[in-house]
């Protein structure tokens, strides 16, 4: 009768395994009364986190700088950004990025792709807004006052070609390496990407002439000024622009 | 008139002689001065309208000023005890934060407003009854409760001179009054047609034979070392000799245990255990009869911890300091309400490093550790004193 009983209720002195709780807690209290240390509670309106400068908040773009490539639209995973007319302040309509941020997920693609660092990250993420047209930043509300240079992120990629040489510490863009190509037969001569081109790179030469007399004029790239954004490649009526990309 | 002379002013001779007290009443007398101000204000400016009126004597008069006195006294005791209960949820609101990491309310005060706040929104809250209840018990069950839970509160005497009814049974009269509320809790979950909040009435019934045995032999231990049930020979017997948490430090420690018990705080709070019961026993008392009801749980924590106090830690007397005049004359009252908030941390530590027990295991706890220990309590107790050290 009583093995039985201590088999079911094996002996052991009870009472001990209170204690360890009470220590821990009281240890815990100690630690956020006494300074140098405060609870992990923050009084979020009045006190806030600090946060650091790459942090992911909503996008913010320098005016001056965008050049109206149309990269961070083709970049962005949930297509909240397009390209609209705005005017520039001396009379030009130019096309700059406008952000939903009802729909942007805060991943900072736009920032990174940017070939001109215009569009960066900001610490901004107080975005609550009363209407769903509130929450649509035009290019001037996109901008951030306190820009700092550490918002500017940038996308490193090792080129595998680069690695086989054993180069491993030249990071690059896709933007600083590829470079379209023409196809000299399908061009028809219709300067149509050195009007595309954001960064006026494409200059349209003289090649020779046609049987008619007139001149055939094929575009020629400037590589250093050249983004890399293939608005030209897309525009090209005839499909004589691809993409040489840099493995 | 300093603060001093204020209180160490007895009220005028006449008054004394009508007074039901025979030594100062510090509330008794708070009670005479406001009337004396206040009424002798309107009786002479009554008497400056109408020279000689009737009215303005009788309201200076004798009767009127002991009765208006007596109301004002009750007013000050309960309004103490109430402020120290807001104090004490305050506390339990912060200190219970910092233990899990967070910084508990901040609302007002340091935080202290919260309980204003959280007042007055169950008071603006629908009074909403359910249909099929007992209506008798289930009214009667929830005002007695609440109402013994005060009552108790405003019998424990803070100090010498602050108590109202200086009764020699004292220390057994708390002890029944706060062992009603477990039987009028089974009573209200019956009556709500609820099985949570009838499961939660049994479990109260349930704690109550578990814990209340061992809490009463430790109250027998302690008057049997001091040979009074008075609150205040108790406390002088401590004061004189020895506080009783050294000879009885297992007593000390069964007694906060009890006292949580008794309370009805986490860990021993099955009557009301939200995880499991909807509410307990409280689930269909909604609005301010929830918030009164949270109130009067906070009023038995006062009166558990207040027990603690006057039955180990000797109450409203200090050592080393006992024999100053100046000590009683500003501190007895402050020093009982700090230990009580004290003893009150304990009870939150309690809950902040505990889990709640299961049914059986309170019922072990209390007949299989408790009741022992109070024994063997009782037992050390009885060769104290058959020994003569005490």
């Amino acid at each position: 009768m009583a093995m039985e009983y201590l088999d079911k209720y094996p002996k052991k002195f009870r009472g001990t395994g209170v204690i360890k709780p009470f220590a821990a807690t009281f240890k815990l209290m100690v630690k956020t009364v006494l300074p140098g240390r405060r609870s992990v509670c923050i009084m979020y309106p009045y006190e806030k986190e600090w946060v650091p400068d790459n942090y992911r908040g909503r996008p913010g773009l320098r005016f001056d700088r965008c050049v109206g490539c149309g990269i961070c639209v083709r970049a962005c995973p949930t297509t909240c950004i397009e390209l609209v007319e705005v005017d520039d302040g001396q009379g030009n309509m130019v096309k700059k990025p406008q952000v939903n941020i009802g729909r942007c997920m805060m991943c900072g693609y736009c920032a990174e792709y940017c070939p001109v660092d215009a569009m960066t990250t900001t610490t901004d993420y107080e975005l609550a807004e009363f209407t769903r047209q509130g929450m649509i930043y035009d290019p001037r509300r996109l901008n951030f006052d306190y820009t700092t240079d550490m918002m500017e992120v940038h996308i490193e990629e090792h080129l595998m070609s680069n690695l086989e040489k054993g180069i491993t510490d030249q990071p690059t863009a896709f933007f600083n390496t590829d470079r379209p190509v023409l196809n000299g037969d399908k061009c028809i001569s219709c300067s149509k990407c050195a009007k595309v081109c954001p960064v006026n790179a494409i200059e349209m030469v003289v090649v020779g002439q046609n049987d008619k007399g007139k001149d055939i004029k094929h575009p020629k790239i400037d590589d250093k000024a050249c983004i890399s954004c293939s608005n030209c490649i897309i525009d090209c009526p005839k499909d004589a622009l691809k993409m040489n990309e840099v493995l | 008139m300093g603060l001093t002379e204020w209180i160490v002013n007895r009220a005028d001779d006449v008054i004394i002689s009508m007074s039901p007290y025979d030594v100062l009443n510090l509330p008794y007398d708070i009670g005479v001065k406001v009337w004396e101000s206040l009424g002798g204000l309107i009786a002479w400016l009554i008497n400056l309208i109408v020279p000689g009126n009737w009215l303005s004597e009788a309201l200076i008069s004798n009767e009127v000023t002991n009765g208006v006195a007596m109301i004002v006294m009750v007013l000050v005791i309960f309004i103490i005890g109430f402020l120290t209960n807001l104090t004490m949820i305050w506390e339990e609101r912060k200190v219970l934060g910092r233990m899990m990491d967070r910084r508990g309310t901040k609302i007002c005060l340091l935080g202290w407003g919260q309980c204003l706040g959280d007042g007055l929104k169950t008071f603006m809250k629908e009074n909403v009854t359910p249909k099929a209840i007992d209506n008798k018990i289930y009214w009667w069950g929830v005002s007695l409760i609440i109402g013994t839970s005060v009552l108790i509160a405003c019998m424990v005497p803070l100090s010498p001179r602050w108590f109202i009814v200086n009764y020699e049974a004292g220390l057994l009269l708390i002890f029944a009054f706060f062992a009603l509320a477990p039987f009028l809790i089974l009573c209200a979950g019956w009556s709500q047609n609820n099985k949570y909040a009838l499961m939660g009435g049994f479990r109260a019934a349930e704690l109550m034979i578990s814990y209340e045995i061992p809490m009463l032999l430790l109250f027998a231990a302690c008057v049997l070392m001091t040979g009074s049930y008075n609150i205040g020979d108790i406390i002088a017997y401590q004061q004189e000799n020895i506080w009783l948490v050294v000879p009885q430090i297992i007593g000390f420690f069964v007694c906060i245990v009890c006292a949580i018990a008794e309370s009805e705080r986490i860990p021993f709070d099955l009557a009301e255990a939200e995880a499991e019961l909807v509410e307990g026993w409280q689930t269909e008392y909604a609005g301010m009869k929830w918030g009164l009801i949270m109130l009067g749980d906070y009023f038995r924590g006062f009166v558990a911890c207040a027990l603690v106090v006057i039955m180990y830690l000797g109450g409203w007397s200090l050592p080393f300091v006992n024999q100053f005049d100046w000590y009683w004359m500003y501190f007895p009252e402050i020093v009982m309400t700090l230990k009580i908030c004290l003893v009150f941390f304990v009870f939150i530590w309690a809950r902040g490093a505990l889990p709640r027990v299961r049914t059986d295991q309170i019922l072990n706890i209390g007949w299989k550790v408790l009741m022992p220990l109070a024994m063997l309590n009782l037992v050390i107790t009885i060769l104290l004193k058959v020994g003569g050290v005490f």
